[in-house]
């Protein structure tokens, strides 16, 4: 029998089929995505399930004999979306990514996305830029009773002000995992108040897909 | 109506219609699809596509496959005007929603998190719809089919086996057909098993038509795929659209590591999915009852190909995977 997944090399719009699962997005978001993420079922479950996974493993972990499997994921990552995106979109377009949970000053604080989107392509450098700030740490999602809306997300964010120029052609919104939309939907207003007219696209390394067997998420959702 | 962003971005166009002749605004930009990166796809446009694949009345599953292999790579929409595959998606949008089908999702071959085990079947599919929890296609699945007409000890059979596949953990995969196939779903339902049924209909048909109300509730709890184009099915004769019936067959074998078989005719569709199984490499279990069946030969025929006879339970868990996760 042929393995039983391998990581997909190109992106997935999230449309009409797939936006019921993300309760925030609405019609006019226009999200991608490269694999689909199966919450607590661990790393066995898929290559995408593996590859989240590793990316995001926490870093207090650093220096364990694990952690290259980080650095790997993080080079998988990457190298798909090389792949997957246009060079001449990627000439022009500005990376923002979703600010990690923990703020800067925090032990736990992880610029994993900002790596990962560099090594798209080291050279000649993409315009990635960590324009929103997240003010204060947060727990991670996951670990909340009670999912956060979008504005009590945007209510945590700032903009940086010494990143602001040049004003993006076109930006991308970069996380790792889409689940509710809702970190994407307070990234986009506030890139949208900061540069009103230039045009916004979600970029995912995956999307949370629900599972059968265990319900819980969905009851966290408002 | 396309017209090229004046600006740098030669490769990214703009599509009018739903954003962009709103009086006076900027107009909306959207990335095209086949623009703005590589080769995203967009899964209800493929379907789009797919469906109007088999607009042509010679399409088959294996023409299908023979257009596919010929160009590594190709998703249906590589073949399609966008405006058709737009057209097509629509339809069985509206067709689903007048059948309350209001959640459901395709996979496409290259794209997103498709099974790659599908490949191993002799034609494979470029598509497949399905309704439910899609995580159930990587558990460990058995498939547990036979006669639409079994006799009391084969339906006893089934119950047995079902119930002991369900213990070891296993998803209990059949087609929902009438007789072993219905036995098998509703047995490991009853018993709190999870289930798959992969049919020869589109969605939004069932059949036998008693089915129905069982494909509903799997459909809502468990996982129903299928591969039957909506548009075709629905334009040609029910004699054609009994082809799809063996089709399911090679898909169902493809999804699961092994195949059992309960009971079965001399001219049962079943023995499709025994071909299947032993041509995709996939372990094919027959009971031993059927060996023992004077009337029949199909069962020594396939173990001289590589079925394996089965006497009990016992012989069935040796065969299949140990449970891992």
């Amino acid at each position: 029998m042929t393995s039983a997944s391998s990581f997909p090399l190109r992106l997935t719009k999230i449309d009409d089929l797939a936006r019921p699962d993300h309760f925030y997005l609405t019609a006019a978001d226009d999200c991608y995505f490269l694999g689909e993420y199966t919450a607590r079922k661990g790393f066995a479950f898929s290559a995408t399930n593996r590859l989240i996974l590793n990316f995001k493993k926490t870093m207090d972990r650093r220096g364990r004999s694990e952690w290259v499997w980080k650095d790997r994921a993080l080079q998988q990552a990457a190298a798909a979306f090389r792949n997957a995106l246009n060079s001449d979109y990627l000439d022009v377009a500005t990376l923002v990514p979703v600010p990690p949970s923990k703020a800067k000053t925090d032990p736990l604080y992880d610029d994993r996305m900002t790596r990962m989107l560099r090594a798209i392509r080291p050279q000649p450098p993409l315009d990635v830029r960590e324009i929103i700030l997240q003010t204060q740490s947060s727990n991670p999602v996951h670990g909340q009773a009670v999912r956060p809306r979008p504005d009590e997300i945007v209510a945590r964010y700032q903009i940086d002000p010494s990143n602001l120029l040049p004003v993006p052609r076109t930006i991308a919104i970069c996380d790792d995992v889409l689940t509710t939309g809702a970190h994407y939907r307070a990234a986009h207003t506030v890139l949208q108040q900061a540069f009103p007219g230039v045009r916004l696209i979600g970029l995912f390394i995956a999307r949370r897909v629900p599972e059968a067997v265990d319900f819980s998420d969905f009851d966290e959702l408002p | 109506m396309r017209a090229s962003w004046s600006g740098t971005l030669g490769t990214i166009r703009e599509i009018n219609g739903e954003y962009g002749q709103g009086g006076g605004m900027t107009p909306e930009l959207t990335l095209d699809g086949t623009d703005f990166e590589s080769r995203a796809i967009s899964p209800l446009q493929e379907l789009g596509a797919y469906e109007a694949l088999w607009d042509e009345p010679k399409t088959t599953f294996k023409t299908l496959a023979e257009k596919f292999a010929a160009r590594p790579g190709a998703v249906p929409s590589d073949f399609v005007p966008a405006e058709k595959a737009r057209e097509r998606a629509a339809f069985v949008q509206e067709k689903f929603r007048s059948a309350e089908i209001t959640r459901f999702g395709v996979r496409v071959h290259g794209a997103g998190d498709y099974p790659e085990k599908l490949r191993d079947a002799a034609h494979p599919i470029e598509l497949l719809y399905y309704q439910g929890w899609w995580d159930l296609a990587a558990s460990r699945c058995v498939a547990v089919v036979g006669t639409r007409k079994p006799s009391p000890d084969g339906i006893a059979r089934t119950r047995r086996l079902v119930r002991e596949l369900v213990k070891d953990n296993f998803t209990v995969v059949s087609g929902l057909a009438a007789g072993v196939d219905t036995a098998v779903h509703e047995t490991t339902i009853a018993c709190d098993g999870r289930t798959i049924a992969v049919i020869g209909t589109p969605l939004s048909h069932a059949y036998p038509r008693e089915n129905a109300e069982l494909q509903r509730r799997i459909a809502r709890d468990f996982l129903l795929i299928s591969q039957v184009p909506l548009r075709r099915y629905e334009a040609q004769d029910y004699r054609m659209n009994r082809l799809f019936f063996p089709e399911r067959n090679v898909t169902m074998s493809a999804l699961t590591e092994a195949t059992i078989i309960v009971e079965a005719g001399e001219t049962s569709g079943t023995l499709i999915q025994a071909r299947a199984a032993l041509q995709q490499g996939r372990k094919l279990l027959i009971l031993d009852s059927c060996f023992r069946n004077p009337s029949i030969s199909w069962p020594q025929k396939f173990a001289d190909k590589g079925a394996i006879r089965v006497m009990d339970y016992d012989d069935i868990r040796q065969q299949l995977s140990p449970q891992t996760h």
